[in-house]
């Protein structure tokens, strides 16, 4: 009775979490894919984990099977993604940062030029700079010419060290030439309270955060082009034009059969023409900016050395 | 206001959203009661199949399977002693204790009532205050929450069983453990010796399952080598309970559910340390606390009541400021998102009987679930009616197949095995592994908090925290007090014990 219960247990946890094994085929993918995330359940990289992999199965033929491996930033997925059988059955989905920024701030147990290759850029997201409603600065040089005449007054609140918001930051900050305090938060969310709570002056915020916060929050610089009505971008304001993207995208192990790695990346293409996920991928407040494999391959030694240029500059 | 709440009731009156809710409850406290598999997993992948369900009837389902989990985690805590998340320790101080007197039945469903109890009672005070609530949690930033956890371990050390020094000990052990891995402010590996594993740290639940699970089997199979256990069958399930055992127990509920729901306005660690609050006040309280530890029903009603307390307020920043505290309300932000719901200010604007609806919603799921739960838990309680000779194993297979998978690496069972030799070496030992692994847990959280206070507070700490911040400068100002306090009363209880005993035993 009671094995029985237990079995039965076992078995609906096996149905839930999609272990049962897939059909047989000949062709790849003969079993379900898996798709590492180096990052934590419910992060914005789970959100779309979520979304595209419930509709790519359709057009790749076989089930892709979320793995959420957080920890050491990153580094936990990434070790065993670079680990794995390069056989097309692993894949990771990470962003920019971990891809081509860790290695020159922390010593790895692999390298991510040698260990992966591009399957493809699923989106790009741009971080804007928001202060209050209630905040003094009316505009983006208001806010730098005060922390120039005050440097270390004002409070930058961010999601962690070498994060999203972090990086294009502190870009930001070496580019205006100005002092600020850093304070760390948790995460997005714990970084949005602390702002709206009045314990950091500005921080950076990605289109969805912002959009929600409505009139409480004002933009001061967007992250691209037209972002937001009225509000000129970064590049528009005299700095770096990319300066705020985060890119979420798919590595594979080096070494992947290449009719394999073109069979995944024709379905991910297939899949931008998709209205269902056209959809609820513009639900959930994210863009379409797809690159594929090879295309994205050629940005990333650009992405290295000015990451590189970006870590010498702060630390000497 | 008014109107939108009745609104809200009349839309989240519908049969199938309570199915759904059911279903969603039912999965949660299966996949809940699994070791290794956490109610957080299990909520991010069923999360896309909200996505194609209607608002009304995909969150509720998702809410079920958050308040399923919860529960569930604390079978396996009372049953087998294995807990699966830190807000379950403080049930394993009784839980275990009542399954060997043959009573764990009783103290299954004790968990379930004061868990429903503690979670409807706050989700009412939530929809009533749901505007002072929403001001308070945007308020507790980083220094609160540094001093609640100060005082917290400060607590947690004074209910510590056995002798306060050691208890003390094990606190430090537990620190040191916590800073292995990347510091949390600027990222640097420390204690790691280089191996790679130790950079994400060492992992927590590896380590509870190790320390509080492994000892318990050896001890049993040392007891039954030594021949003081001779039946076959390991212990009854035992009859029911009582309404007398649960009116008997009516004020501590209470008590954990208040404490729980204050607490519930911290983001993040509230359910941990509101477990423990609400053990440690009741212990305090109790006429018998020398029973307490030692398989006491009041024990189980404490914890679970204030851990589940915690659930209604958190519900608050994700309604109201569209800011998710904890992992949990990400994840039901996601849903929310899908469903073009934006959670933020205008949320409760233009959505206001949405917002109602699924805040009654879950106050429905609690009275479902004790439903759902009164039928389930006579099959749960048979588990300890197995055989020992096969128990035992069992549970050893769980303990590992637990620890292995949630980051399917090999490494995590050499962990669980050292805390398993660990914990059984202390045990013997009369120390006691809770306030090592609370400080483990809250050490981590405490020493960010710490850092970004630091940060915050711009090199001028003393102008910062009492000038800007008031509630973090009392908070400090009282700990050394209620310190004393606490030791005060320990040691006279000690005392009054001891003097008890002696009465008793004739010399």
């Amino acid at each position: 009775m009671t094995f029985r219960k237990i079995s039965l247990m076992f078995l609906g946890a096996a149905l839930v979490f999609g272990l049962g094994a897939g059909s047989v085929k000949a062709e790849f993918p003969e079993k379900p894919i898996t798709l590492i995330l180096p990052l934590g359940a419910g992060g914005s990289h789970d959100l779309n984990a979520r979304v595209f992999t419930s509709i790519l199965p359709s057009y790749l033929g076989n089930a892709m099977i979320v793995k959420l491996m957080p920890g050491a930033s990153g580094q936990t997925g990434t070790a065993a993604a670079a680990h794995a059988k390069a056989d097309g059955y692993t894949l990771i989905f990470t962003h920019n940062y971990y891809d081509q920024l860790q290695q020159h701030v922390k010593k790895l147990p692999y390298d991510t030029n040698k260990d992966f290759v591009s399957v493809a850029q699923l989106n790009s997201n741009d971080a804007s700079l928001i202060v209050r409603a209630d905040s003094p600065f009316k505009t983006l040089k208001n806010l730098v010419d005060f922390a120039k005449a005050n440097p270390g007054k004002l409070k930058f609140a961010h999601s962690g060290v070498w994060g999203a918001v972090h990086v294009p930051a502190v870009r930001l900050f070496k580019e205006a030439g100005i002092k600020v305090t850093m304070v760390p938060y948790k995460g997005g969310g714990p970084s949005m309270r602390g702002f709206l709570a009045g314990e950091a002056d500005f921080t950076l915020q990605f289109p969805s955060g912002i959009v929600s916060q409505g009139d409480k929050v004002r933009v001061l610089a967007s992250g691209s082009k037209g972002m937001f009505k009225g509000v000129p971008s970064f590049g528009e304001s005299g700095y770096s034009d990319d300066l705020g993207s985060m890119r979420r995208i798919i590595m594979a192990p080096k070494g992947i059969p290449a009719d394999r790695l073109k069979k995944i990346q024709d379905a991910l293409v297939k899949l931008q023409g998709d209205k269902t996920y056209k959809n609820m991928i513009k639900k959930i407040g994210e863009t379409t900016n797809f690159i594929n494999g090879p295309d994205y391959d050629k940005l990333r030694p650009g992405q290295s050395k000015t990451y590189k240029e970006l870590i010498t500059s702060l630390t000497k | 206001m008014w109107d939108s709440f009745l609104l809200g009731v009349e839309m989240a009156m519908r049969w199938d959203t309570m199915a759904m809710m059911g279903v969603g409850l039912m999965l949660g406290m299966f996949v809940g009661a699994l070791p290794g598999f956490t109610t957080v997993m299990a909520m991010a992948i069923l999360l896309p199949l909200s996505f194609f369900l209607e608002p009304l009837i995909g969150i509720p389902f998702l809410l079920g399977v958050y308040k399923g989990g919860i529960y569930g985690g604390s079978i396996p805590a009372i049953l087998v002693s294995m807990p699966g998340t830190g807000a379950s320790v403080a049930t394993t101080f009784d839980g275990p204790a009542l399954t060997k007197k043959g009573k764990g039945r009783k103290a299954l469903e004790m968990a379930l009532f004061s868990s429903a109890f503690g979670d409807l009672s706050s989700d009412i005070v939530t929809i009533m205050f749901i505007g002072p609530i929403a001001l308070i949690a945007l308020k507790v930033g980083p220094p609160e929450l540094m001093a609640i956890l100060f005082l917290a371990l400060i607590v947690i050390a004074a209910t510590s069983s056995g002798v306060f020094v050691k208890g003390l000990l094990m606190m430090v052990v537990g620190l040191f453990l916590g800073m292995v891995g990347q510091d949390p402010i600027g990222a640097l590996s420390r204690f790691t010796f280089d191996i790679f594993q130790f950079r994400a740290g060492v992992p927590l639940l590896p380590m509870l399952i190790g320390v509080y699970a492994l000892p318990e089997i050896l001890i049993a199979i040392e007891n039954r080598a030594t021949g003081m256990i001779k039946q076959t069958i390991n212990s009854r399930e035992g009859g029911p309970l009582t309404f007398e055992e649960f009116r008997s127990c009516f004020r501590t509920i209470c008590r954990s559910t208040m404490i729980g729901t204050v607490i519930g306005v911290v983001p993040g660690i509230g359910q941990v340390v509101a477990a423990f609050m609400g053990y440690a006040a009741a212990k305090n309280a109790s006429k018998t606390p020398e029973k307490f530890g030692k398989g006491e029903l009041e024990g189980i009603a404490a914890a679970e009541a204030a851990n589940n307390a915690v659930n209604g307020p958190t519900m608050v920043p994700l309604l109201t400021l569209g800011i998710p505290g904890d992992n949990i309300t990400v994840i039901l932000i996601g849903a929310f998102i899908a469903q073009g719901l934006r959670p933020g200010p205008q949320l409760m604007v233009e959505q206001g009987p949405l917002v109602f609806a699924i805040l009654v919603a879950m106050v429905l799921a609690n009275i479902l679930f004790l439903i759902i739960g009164y039928f389930t838990i006579p099959l749960f309680a048979k588990v300890v009616t197995i055989r020992k000779s096969i128990l035992l194993p069992l549970t050893v297979v769980f303990a590992f197949a637990g620890s292995y998978v949630p980051r399917s690496d090999p490494f995590d069972l050499l962990v669980l095995v050292g805390f398993g030799a660990f914990g059984y070496l202390v045990k013997k030992l009369s120390f006691d592994v809770t306030p090592m692994v609370m400080a483990f847990i809250l050490g981590k959280e405490l020493e960010y908090s710490f850092g970004q206070t630091m940060v915050l507070a711009q090199g001028n700490l003393a102008q910062y925290l009492f000038f800007e911040r008031p509630i973090t400068a009392a908070i400090i100002i009282g700990t050394p007090f209620l310190t004393y306090m606490l030791w005060r009363r320990s040691s006279r209880l000690r005392n009054e014990v001891a003097a008890k005993l002696s009465d008793e035993i004739p010399s």
